[in-house]
């Protein structure tokens, strides 16, 4: 894609995301809000798997880390601001915490430690007093700053895509920079990297906890948004779903997250929205997305391991070009 | 003393049942480089099926046959998703395993629906030398044992067994030779279905199996198969039954609600340890 062309396609995707939710309603708007707050999980995903290489099945903890964080924070009388600056701080530094020993594992075996780090977290939350154990934690105050409370849903809509813009920024910046470079080449071998000088061991820390911090501000924003958060907000299925949604866009794209997200979501509530039909069965709903996160993995791995932004862009660029595939 | 050996056979037989999940994960990781995600979904699956034929008025013993056979199936499609395709990397296969697991929801919860499930074993127990111990105990740890004496005479003995053997030790040299590798790979998912299929019939009716029971199981499987590195089944063995022991020591000594964790916590350490015992080189090369 030419680089004008990138530049009004951006504009456009801006200027709909700011004019959106002035004009969806209620319900569409919650829609909106949770495809943008997955989407910030996502970009991180997308950073740690596509960029340097690390399987992270445990992403739904920075999440509920942060979500947890920020209501703790806010049911206890701090400001709600604080709450969400707190909530990616949190999170990152957990990361960090956990990141050392995790980090010295590879491939499968890091994808399963990160799996049980966020089973042993969640298996904590629902059995400790001051996460409010299964119930969880109920009645968070709005959002707000000052004087102002957030009491409609579009207010949190900006929010969210202020902060996705946010975390894009940052992304967008890593990626191009030195040790963007160097993430790449970690990620292809940690051994060549390391020989020619990079401090592998903390770019693979300071990336985790860079996607950590993402994840936990989506949950801060998250918790203030439904207003409580329970162990079942975060299960295991929801770490997957990051996945897929990276997979689906393309790893290693900032777009790429958006845009998976995006098909997700809406494919997801589409079906939703089929499942509530009447006639339809009452576990259609969970059959139906379980067996839609389940085939567009299989397929988009085994049959375009890109994803679909770098698919997509391929194929323009190759007929801009005039050169046939 | 009699609590502690109760809890200490108890023990065994919990870890017996994580040692056949294991023992799949193990045969199909050696000869496909795999980590099969959907281990645990087999044994969902035989426990469910198990339910069902029972509840059918089948007689024992035909019910828990045909729900391994079902499992195996389970298995075989599995490896048709996971490396039917040719150059899919393990990582890959490991995310389409994954994607295997999450389609199964779908399927069991179509089938089943989403509570959880149980079937009558073996009723009565036995006293051991004070120690009382439920018959269906002794029948998981009677056939984990018989399992693994076979898998052994299996991968040691017969010509099959070394073909397998061979695709995991050198694949490109086993090609060589004549061995179908994919074919090969194939079975080895349809083993490792069999396996988890005979954990999940004899787990069902010591506690009740639901579509979600899948990640309990594959991450004490895969506790129990760190311990062997995931290629020796031994040692699988041995890490099974400690981490079994230990969980239902855990919960014997009042901390029940912390299995999870200990099984979790135990598989971190080992995979750690083993991580800084191992040079870089030698994982990336593999």
């Amino acid at each position: 894609m030419s680089r004008r062309l990138g530049l009004a396609a951006g504009l456009l995707v801006a200027v709909v995301t700011l004019v959106l939710p002035a004009v969806l309603d209620d319900s569409a708007l919650a829609v909106y809000i949770l495809l943008g707050l997955a989407a910030m999980v996502t970009v991180g995903v997308s950073l740690l798997m596509g960029y340097a290489g690390q399987v992270s099945l445990g992403q739904g903890a920075f999440y509920a880390i942060g979500a947890y964080t920020a209501a703790l924070l806010a049911l206890n009388g701090a400001p709600p601001l604080v709450g969400l600056v707190a909530a990616p701080v949190a999170a990152a530094l957990s990361a960090l915490v956990i990141g050392v020993p995790l980090l010295r594992l590879r491939g499968h075996h890091l994808a399963f430690a990160t799996l049980a780090m966020q089973l042993i977290l969640l298996s904590l939350a629902g059995q400790l007093e001051f996460t409010g154990g299964d119930i969880g934690l109920q009645g968070i105050p709005q959002f707000g700053a000052g004087s102002f409370v957030a009491t409609s849903a579009s207010v949190y809509a900006y929010l969210t895509w202020a902060g996705l813009a946010l975390v894009m920024l940052v992304t967008h910046n890593v990626i191009t920079s030195r040790p963007g470079r160097a993430l790449r080449a970690l990620a292809t071998s940690e051994i060549a990297a390391a020989s020619s000088g990079i401090p592998v061991g903390r770019y693979k820390l300071v990336v985790f906890a860079l996607s950590a911090t993402f994840a936990g501000l989506a949950g801060g924003i998250y918790c203030f948004y439904t207003g409580y958060v329970a162990p079942t907000s975060f299960p295991v299925l929801l770490s997957i779903q990051y996945i897929v949604m990276a997979v689906v866009g393309g790893l290693g794209t900032i777009w790429g997250a958006v845009v998976g997200a995006t098909a997700i979501t809406l494919l997801v509530q589409g079906l939703d929205l089929l499942a509530a039909l009447p006639g339809m069965p009452t576990y259609a709903p969970s059959v139906l997305s379980y067996a839609v996160y389940a085939l567009v993995l299989i397929g988009v791995v085994l049959f375009m391991p890109q994803g679909l932004v770098p698919a997509v862009s391929d194929r323009l660029s190759r007929r801009r070009v005039g050169v046939r595939p | 003393m009699s609590a502690f050996l109760t809890y200490l056979l108890n023990g065994l037989a919990v870890g017996s049942a994580i040692a056949l999940i294991a023992s799949g994960l193990v045969v199909i990781h050696r000869v496909t480089g795999v980590v099969n995600f959907a281990q645990g979904t087999f044994a969902v699956v035989a426990g469910l099926c198990t339910s069902s034929l029972l509840g059918l008025g089948l007689p024992h013993g035909v019910s828990e046959v045909a729900a391994v056979l079902a499992a195996a199936v389970a298995g075989l499609l599995t490896g048709l998703a996971a490396i039917g395709k040719p150059g899919t990397t393990p990582l890959s296969s490991l995310i389409v395993t994954l994607g295997v697991g999450v389609l199964a929801y779908a399927v069991e919860i179509v089938l089943w629906g989403d509570q959880p499930r149980s079937a009558p074993g073996l009723a009565g127990s036995v006293t051991l030398a004070g120690a009382r111990i439920q018959t269906q105990h002794l029948l998981v740890i009677g056939v984990a044992a018989g399992t693994f004496v076979l898998l052994a005479l299996f991968f040691g003995r017969t010509y099959l067994g070394k073909a397998l053997t061979a695709c995991a030790s050198n694949p490109y040299a086993a090609r060589v030779v004549g061995i179908d590798t994919r074919r090969m790979g194939l079975l080895a998912f349809a083993l490792g279905g069999l396996l988890g299929g005979v954990a999940g019939v004899l787990v069902t009716p010591l506690r009740p199996i639901s579509f979600d029971t899948d990640v309990t199981l594959i991450v004490n499987g895969f506790a129990a198969a760190v311990f062997g590195a995931l290629t020796r089944p031994v040692i699988t063995l041995v890490g099974a039954l400690l981490l079994g022991v230990a969980e239902t020591m855990a919960a014997g000594y009042g901390y029940g609600s912390h299995q999870l964790e200990v099984a979790l916590g135990l598989m971190l350490v080992v995979m750690i340890v083993q991580a800084g015992r191992r040079p870089a080189i030698s994982q990336e090369s593999t």
